[in-house]
């Protein structure tokens, strides 16, 4: 998919953004800089679109992130000049562009501090909060970071954003129980997407595999993995990251089959015996090679993969390959 | 069969220019100027208070959970269960914890519902007099003829609906009075008015009638429905929740399912 200026930026890579904030001049040229709310002059020109907006927003991150702070700006001039200074979400890109421009420390505290008065005037102005949490995190003052998120979330529990990105602090600070909480709060939020489910596995997994973790809690932490993974491939059917971690997951437990003895109780999962383990396995196995066989072929249909994965998941193969030779021999 | 014979009345064409379209403009510059003025008179929506946001959200959190309990497994659906009803039956979320129990306050003296009414009572109003000077306008001048003949033919039931004002008994139901103009009018400018507006135009009065009668979907919130209640009720929900797991015997599901 052609990156477009309609849809947030981000997780683009480095040539596309550019690529968008390349068409800045032409965008910025082909709508006129004010649209005006009288009436009168509505009525004679074109009704103005909620995409323009969308586009201007967008144009925004990509010339931040491109360095072209002239066009960023002009975007922004344009949004105060129909959305006014006091609308929250102009105010997150105006301290957006800021931070942006910041030189060094002292001109981020300062943008910071900005942030706080903002916050001590409205104290729900979500935008603005989550830029400070952002804004905190990336100056290294990840504790603060999330103690801000959790006065956040405790007004405001529905914001799916926040609690992924809470999750994701937890897990940078090694804190694991948290991060699958937080990141099962998403899950209620949208329950059927594949991709937070196939996060929680992840998570599941890095929690079991992680030194130090005890008996009881790997068989718990394995179990729900596999069934995480499992379930975002049977909402997404070909979910690259799902079916590596399904095969991941998979392989770990046949491989170390020692600590299969601990009791079960009712409440929670049980792990897969070992013949549905190794099915479970070999679908995962089968699933991976055609999506990187028609991936790397280039075939219609089968391009969205992003690069990075599709070598990963070639490398879990391969690694498989060598190992069953290396028994065979 | 005998042909009825045809009724002609002789009007002079005039009538068309001096009546016809005036009122036709009229209405329609009435329209746009009512559009615009609720569109002037809209106040912003109102800021909620931190408080009140927690209580609206940690309800629908509740909601949330009890709507998508399936994607989670049976332990950490009952720790939430647990902490969410212990939360909901002791009031901890409610915006004035202290005010409890007691009756919500009449709709009529708390000062953020009356904005909304004051809203509604603008908006009648936007609706309600220019319709009475138009209608008293075309009454004081044009009443009492005749303007037009409709090119198709209708039964006698339209008479009192198309000659409003023109008492003749006798007369074919085709001809059609000024007053019954302004009415069709009225009802036939919606798509003048999208085409003109937009679609979520404020013009048309049958459009806000039909709001108003549509159903009360921002009634969840508004004034004079008690939080605690529905916390209670909420949290009585939740213990019911019988739970299962979409997790159960996924890899099952998943084994029979994709060949690949």
């Amino acid at each position: 998919m052609a990156p477009s200026l309609l849809y947030p930026a981000t997780q683009l890579p480095p040539a596309s953004a550019l690529a968008l904030s390349q068409q800045a001049p032409a965008v910025l040229r082909s709508s006129p800089a004010t649209v005006s709310s009288s009436p009168l002059s509505a009525l004679f020109s074109a009704p103005e679109k909620p995409e323009l907006w969308i586009k201007y927003e967008n144009l925004i991150l990509s010339c931040l992130r491109t360095g072209d702070d002239q066009a960023a700006h002009q975007c922004l001039e344009r949004l105060v000049a129909r959305f006014g200074n006091g609308n929250e979400r102009v105010q997150a890109l105006r301290g957006l562009v800021k931070e942006a421009e910041a030189q060094d420390d002292s001109a981020l505290e300062e943008v910071l501090k900005e942030y706080e008065q903002i916050l001590a005037e409205n104290d729900t102005n979500i935008p603005i909060a989550k830029r400070r949490i952002a804004l905190l995190r990336s100056m290294g003052r990840v504790s603060d970071a999330a103690s801000a998120l959790v006065q956040l979330l405790e007004f405001s529990p529905t914001d799916a954003e926040a609690w992924s990105e809470l999750s994701d602090i937890y897990l940078s600070q090694g804190l694991y129980p948290q991060a699958i909480y937080a990141m099962e709060e998403v899950l209620l939020l949208a329950p059927n997407a594949w991709n937070i489910h196939a996060r929680l596995g992840e998570l599941q997994f890095m929690a079991a595999t992680a030194p130090g973790v005890a008996g009881g809690s790997y068989q718990k932490y394995m179990a729900e993995a596999i069934k995480r993974f499992a379930r975002s491939v049977e909402l997404c059917d070909d979910y690259l990251r799902g079916y590596y971690g399904l095969k991941l997951v998979c392989k770990t437990l046949l491989s170390g089959g020692s600590n299969k003895t601990a009791k079960q109780t009712d409440d929670e999962f049980a792990i897969p015996d070992t013949r549905n383990t190794e099915r479970l396995n070999e679908l995962a196995t089968a699933k991976l090679s055609e999506i990187v066989r028609h991936s790397t072929a280039r075939d219609q249909g089968w391009r969205g993969y992003d690069e990075a994965e599709i070598a990963a998941a070639r490398q879990l193969l391969s690694d498989d390959v060598a190992a069953s030779s290396a028994i065979e021999r | 069969m005998a042909q009825v014979p045809v009724q002609t009345i002789h009007r002079d064409p005039q009538l068309f220019y001096w009546i016809l379209f005036p009122i036709t403009i009229v209405m329609i510059l009435t329209g746009v100027l009512r559009h615009y003025a609720s569109v002037l008179m809209a106040s912003a929506p109102k800021r909620l208070e931190q408080k009140a946001m927690r209580e609206q959200r940690r309800l629908i959190h509740g909601m949330n959970l009890r709507g998508n309990f399936h994607v989670l497994s049976q332990r950490s659906f009952a720790t939430r269960r647990d902490a969410l009803i212990t939360a909901y039956e002791s009031g901890t979320y409610l915006k004035d914890p202290e005010r409890r129990g007691q009756a919500p306050p009449n709709p009529m003296s708390d000062p953020s519902s009356m904005e909304g009414m004051m809203g509604m009572m603008k908006n009648q109003m936007a609706m309600i007099i220019p319709n009475t000077l138009i209608m008293s306008w075309i009454n004081a001048f044009f009443s009492g003829y005749v303007i037009m003949k409709l090119p198709f033919p209708l039964t006698i039931k339209f008479k009192s609906m198309l000659q409003a004002g023109v008492a003749t008994k006798d007369m074919d139901p085709r001809w059609m009075s000024s007053i019954s103009w302004y009415f069709l009018c009225i009802f036939g400018l919606q798509s003048v008015f999208n085409f003109l507006l937009g679609s979520d135009n404020a013009a048309s009065q049958m459009a806000q009638q039909m709001g108003q009668m549509g159903p009360q979907a921002g009634q969840m919130f508004g004034p004079g429905v008690d939080p605690d209640k529905q916390f209670l009720a909420e949290a009585e929900n939740l213990a019911v929740v019988e739970h299962h797991s979409v997790l159960d015997g996924v890899e099952q599901r998943l084994l029979e399912g994709i060949k690949v």
